[in-house]
């Protein structure tokens, strides 16, 4: 193993961009999932804090951190505390496998564009926008009873905090603007960027491996409340994930033999372009064409996967409380409630990765440099927000299995069929369909 | 340098933690302890240049195996965690072979081990090279396996057909 400096930085910065989104997954998403249950049951849903009630997450924070902490009598202390962490792990350090953009090269010199100019403007707009909704919602929580004062520091600290990213960047805008064509300091010129944390040869299997992890959390955290109902809620968890672990591993086999390869950069790039349908039509070479059985088999298991309605039998609120985190609170109830959020973003990455083109943008040959990187950034943002956005929609419309039907489904239907789509992929690929 | 402070971290944790199976009383911090354990040798075998047998080992053992074991554990919800000393004939049989065991071991260990420090790669253990030797060169004793798994899943599912089937006629037979 030999390190550099700018390769060392350059890992940072992906790990930064990495940790920012799954760490902004859990508030975005539980507004999305808290305004899209209350549009789908026809109700307004949370529009206090905030506009259309954005800051809600922040107050949910806040609250979690000021709960008390319990701790049950009865309770393994050191399990029952590491378990959350046991929980999070895996859902935070699964993304770093995943390919979250085109590739390209740091060029030499680059010189002020149109493109540039609007990203730095655009982003001290945001960033005055933000301060100014910090401060709203700090007003607001003069409203909240107890510990107003920390709130309200907090908040103006974010506030000023976004104040004052906004001269530095119209100052950076004004500087670039004038100052003509910039070399590239510190040795990144001319170096490959590509977008990934860890760009290991067995990429999927890590994915795998570390989330099959996640089970240890909910089964520790049941056992060690010593409640029945979390405990059923941890036996409930350990059995649906050895049942459905496997439907989802085997539908993604087909992928992996149309690919020839277990890194998923390479089953990114192997997906961009296009395939001609009977010589006429033109389609984008993703794998959800030619392995549709696996595409769907593979959604279905990321639900149980992801404990996620109808398959959410480790919690089941209407059955056995709150399942496995009955006994949880504060903070340590927020991080299995981030987990399960993270998960869910990681999953779904992981599902546009694999069966719609990752980053690949239909039609269209992304070049090979920072527009291209943009571009097939967005893309691979929107194709995961649709996934999640499913999560969301799936929740409030379809209602909770039986458990049995739960078992019979995953073993009965789901494991013979993706067995049939491994079989069908190995059909195609002598045909040269894939 | 860098090997040796992730090499020996991990070994430590390996250790410390395989001692703790053992030594722990309850049964769910052992097998806990056995992921952890699982988990450290998983990145020996990184750093040996085997990505792919880290991730089944991960996959494989504390993925599928240990969390059967759990739920194994956690179904028979064994109410007496702190079993007291019992039987001390087995007790002092199975210490004594350990140690000599353990002193064997080190004893060789300690008589053949050379610390390599970056020689010829002679295997690139990676998915395709695995797959193309398991398939070519050891193709009898694979299918062998396979054969005697089927077996046992055929034996696990008769014994618990018949224990349903006395459960059934109120264990008349």
């Amino acid at each position: 193993m030999s390190f550099d400096t700018p390769d060392i930085i350059l890992s940072l910065i992906k790990i930064g961009i990495v940790l920012g989104l799954v760490l902004s997954v859990t508030p975005v998403w539980v507004w999305v999932e808290r305004r899209g249950s209350a549009l789908i049951q026809d109700r307004p849903g949370p529009n206090r804090i905030g506009p259309l009630g954005l800051m809600q997450a922040m107050a949910d924070a806040a609250k979690f951190i000021l709960k008390e902490d319990l701790v049950p009598a009865q309770a393994h202390k050191v399990l029952y505390t590491l378990a959350p962490m046991f929980g999070l792990i895996p859902a935070v350090t699964t993304c770093a496998v995943i390919p979250f953009a085109r590739g390209f090269v740091i060029p030499e010199v680059i010189e002020y564009s149109g493109l540039i100019g609007a990203i730095l403007v655009g982003g001290a707009v945001a960033h005055l926008v933000l301060g100014i909704i910090a401060l709203r919602v700090t007003s607001h929580f003069g409203a909240i009873a107890g510990a107003t004062r920390v709130n309200q520091w907090i908040g103006r600290l974010v506030a000023v905090g976004l104040f004052a990213t906004v001269p530095l960047l119209l100052g950076i805008f004004f500087w670039f603007r004038s100052a003509g064509p910039v070399e590239i300091p510190f040795g990144f010129a001319g170096r490959h960027f590509e977008p990934i944390i860890a760009d290991v040869s067995v990429g999927i299997l890590l994915f795998f491996a570390l989330s099959s992890l996640g089970v240890y959390g909910m089964a520790t955290a049941g056992w060690a409340s010593a409640n029945k109902y979390s405990m059923i809620g941890a036996i409930r968890a350990s059995a649906q994930m050895i049942s459905y672990e496997l439907a989802l591993t085997l539908a993604a086999v087909g992928v992996l033999l149309g690919a020839g390869t277990l890194r998923l950069t390479d089953i990114v790039y192997r997906q961009s372009g296009t395939f001609v349908l009977f010589d006429t039509i033109p389609l984008p070479a993703w794998n959800i064409f030619p392995m549709f059985i696996g595409f769907i088999i593979f959604w279905v298991a990321a639900f149980a996967e992801t404990n996620r309605l109808p398959f959410d039998f480790a919690e089941a609120e209407a059955e056995i409380v709150a399942g496995f985190h009955t006994e949880y609170s504060s903070m340590k109830f927020a991080l299995f409630f981030m987990a399960e959020y993270m998960a869910m973003g990681t999953i779904s990455a992981l599902i546009a990765t694999l069966f719609l083109g990752g980053w690949d943008i239909p039609y269209w040959n992304e070049p090979a440099n920072f527009v291209g990187f943009l571009a097939s950034f967005a893309s691979f943002i929107l194709k995961t927000s649709f996934f999640l956005f499913v999560f969301v929609w799936v929740r409030w419309t379809v209602p909770r299995l039986k458990y049995d039907l739960l078992m019979k489904l995953g073993w009965k239907v789901f494991l013979p069929l993706a067995l049939l789509n491994i079989v069908i992929v190995a059909i195609l690929i002598p045909l040269g369909w894939i | 340098m860098f090997e040796y402070l992730i090499f020996f971290t991990f070994a430590a944790i390996a250790v410390i933690f395989s001692a703790i199976v053992v030594i722990h009383r309850n049964p769910i911090v052992s097998a806990l302890s056995l992921v952890v354990s699982f988990f450290a040798l998983a990145v020996m075998y990184v750093l040996l240049d085997a990505p792919f047998m880290a991730a089944l080992q991960v996959i494989v053992y504390a993925g599928a195996i240990m969390v059967l074991f759990l739920f194994v554990i956690m179904l028979l919800n064994l109410a007496q965690t702190d079993e007291p000393i019992s039987r001390p004939v087995q007790q002092f049989l199975g210490i004594t072979g350990a140690a000599g065991f353990a002193i064997t071991l080190i004893y060789y260990i300690l008589k053949a081990a050379v610390i390599h420090t970056g020689g010829p790669a002679v295997f690139v253990a990676d998915a395709r090279a695995i797959g193309v030797t398991m398939f070519e060169a050891y193709i009898f004793p694979f299918e062998a396996v396979s054969i005697l798994l089927l077996a046992a899943i055929v034996g696990a599912l008769i014994l618990s057909q018949r224990t349903s089937a006395i459960a059934k006629d109120g264990g008349a037979r």
